[in-house]
């Protein structure tokens, strides 16, 4: 029973994982740009969810409306006023990075400033679990979380495949130049990149905050997630990305069987590390070996 | 009066031990283009040995150090590993890892490290049988280990070996095409900078009296990363003048009567991921090469 538990569990978080690592995946995969904010955004989807709904008591609809306006004003603008100025001078991965970590660091302790530090929960009438048979509990949360992700990765394919703005985005990795000549422009397209990417990390957001919580530490947690999602996925697969996740959220998980909880982490890196060592192309990526 | 002056030497003595583990991490990063957010964790490797060996051996500095150095240059293998199989921002993400993992490791191992409780009671450290218990000698000491760093490195990066890390950072297959052996040279960088924190990483357990987990997290990786990148990565003098300006900024905050001070750790925190991003837009190089590079691309 236990065994079932830890598995509905983990294919819960891992959906949330998944649409968070195909986010930072889209967004690195198509412009280059080290992403590592990305966590920020879902912190601040995630409070801006828990202030209007829990703090201000409007309507659900609301909120969510307010956290995805956030997180996608958040990453357009990041985009145009730090990485586009960075890589207009010095296109190196490493001051990309640098720059990006700089905000995350920044967006986790304005939100502990504002928000404390500790934890809050946000309960909404769906996250109370049921007990289905007895000593299995699940929430109808996981099946909204599994329908989301789902729904959001359907809706991205059919977008990168059957939209001009969607093969515009998937031919900007390749050769921003050809871009140009097609009479697109690539920083038009970065910002609808960073808009969608970002987009993606607010379903996680707000279903993790009904279902568990959250704090401002839990910036952390999602790059550290998106991060690894991406290159066990291997680099530049969405599909990758969304396996991935959905691997980490599941090992995750069923380590509670024989480890302690505070060990969850870890697992996620000695997967991490056992694809970089054996595997570092990947699922499905290109390779990354120098 | 003497508050002032034990707060100084205080300041002045953690100035030394950041900037040696500044200036180790500045050795892998700026040279050989190795960019670890685990350093807190070799920083902490080095504390940790050098407490238990000291608890149950000898607080002898001229014992405990090179323990603690052998200890986390072999450690340092599990990260050369990956660093030889992927680069860049491939390589982040698994240092990243281990960062984590060394964490949980360290709040969980507890017959070693204590858990989070920490290992307290370190005897002071041992100089040819004399116990340096003044803080004004523990600082010379300190400064002492800071010059010796500053001078080992230095000498290994005009070598032919700092030259081969140079090579490796500016192209990896070019290095690799005139015969360097790219994976040697880049295993050892990585083992003579973890080694090198070590020593910074018993300093501190010897200076404190006590250590636990706190102290070797991802904040402190990346605090020390900001240390090396707002000084300058690749120059002698960044990861020095990024240790005093980031140190400074604590008191120069507590000065400051009118931010709350529940806040001043955030606030903190906020300003040097700030100045991450200003110098990232305006002057990349961070502030001591500035001058320098402008004609490097």
């Amino acid at each position: 029973m236990l065994l079932l538990q830890l598995l509905i569990n983990g294919i819960q978080v891992g959906a949330l994982y998944a649409l968070i690592a195909v986010g930072f995946s889209l967004i690195f995969g198509s412009t280059r740009v080290f992403h590592f904010a990305h966590g920020a955004t879902f912190t601040i989807a995630a409070y801006v969810f828990y202030y209007v709904y829990s703090v201000a008591h409007l309507h659900w609809l609301l909120a969510v409306l307010g956290a995805a306006l956030a997180a996608v004003v958040f990453g357009v603008l990041l985009d145009r006023f730090v990485y586009a100025p960075i890589q207009r001078h010095e296109g190196s991965f490493f001051t990309v990075f640098v720059a990006s970590l700089g905000i995350g660091i920044i967006v986790q302790n304005l939100i502990g400033m504002i928000f404390g530090r500790g934890f809050v929960s946000v309960s909404t009438p769906l996250s109370r679990s049921a007990e289905l048979i007895p000593g299995l509990y699940v929430s109808p949360l996981s099946g909204i979380a599994i329908v989301c992700a789902i729904v959001f990765f359907g809706a991205l394919q059919l977008f990168l495949m059957r939209t001009h703005i969607g093969m515009g985005m998937r031919a900007l990795s390749e050769n921003p130049e050809l871009i140009r000549v097609y009479g697109l422009s690539p920083r038009r397209l970065s910002t609808i990149v960073f808009a969608l990417g970002s987009l993606l990390a607010v379903p996680a957001a707000i279903l993790s905050a009904a279902s568990s919580g959250l704090n401002p530490a839990v910036t952390h947690h999602v790059m550290l997630i998106s991060l690894a999602a991406t290159i066990v996925g291997g680099v530049g697969s969405l599909r990758g990305a969304a396996c991935a996740g959905l691997l980490l959220g599941l090992s995750e998980n069923l380590a509670l069987l024989y480890l302690e909880p505070q060990w969850s982490e870890a697992v996620t890196f000695i997967v991490l590390f056992l694809f970089i060592l054996f595997r570092p192309s990947g699922f499905f990526g290109r390779a990354i070996t120098s | 009066m003497e508050k002032m002056l034990a707060y100084i030497l205080n300041l002045a003595t953690l100035m030394c031990i950041n900037a040696v583990l500044a200036i180790t991490l500045n050795f892998i990063m700026g040279y050989a283009g190795i960019f670890s957010i685990a350093h807190a964790i070799f920083f902490g490797v080095g504390a940790y040995t050098a407490a238990y060996f000291a608890l149950h051996a000898s607080a002898s500095l001229f014992l405990a150090i090179p323990v603690s150095m052998v200890a986390a240059g072999l450690l340092s293998l599990i990260l050369a590993l990956p660093a030889l199989r992927v680069r860049g921002e491939y390589f982040v993400a698994a240092s990243l890892g281990l960062q984590v993992l060394g964490v949980t490791i360290f709040s969980e191992w507890k017959s070693f490290t204590g858990g989070l409780g920490g290992v307290i009671g370190i005897p002071p450290a041992d100089l040819f049988g004399h116990a340096i218990t003044d803080p004004v000698q523990f600082l010379l000491l300190a400064a002492g280990c800071l010059v010796l760093v500053i001078l080992v490195t230095n000498t290994l990066l005009r070598s032919s070996f700092g030259r081969n890390l140079k090579a490796i950072r500016d192209s990896e297959s070019a290095a690799h095409a005139f015969g360097k052996n790219v994976a040697v040279i880049k295993t050892l960088s990585v083992m003579i900078s973890s080694a090198l924190a070590a020593i910074a990483g018993a300093l501190y357990a010897f200076y404190l009296g006590f250590i636990n987990v706190e102290s070797f997290t991802l904040d402190t990786s990346v605090l020390l990363m900001a240390m090396v990148i707002i000084g300058g990565t690749g120059t002698l003098l960044g990861p020095i003048v990024g240790t005093v300006l980031l140190m400074l900024l604590p008191s120069l905050f507590s000065y400051m009567w009118f931010l709350p001070q529940t806040e001043i750790g955030a606030i903190q925190q906020i300003a040097y991921g700030a100045a991450m991003v200003l110098l990232m837009i305006f002057r990349p190089g961070g502030l001591v090469s500035a001058r320098k590079n402008q004609g490097e691309p």
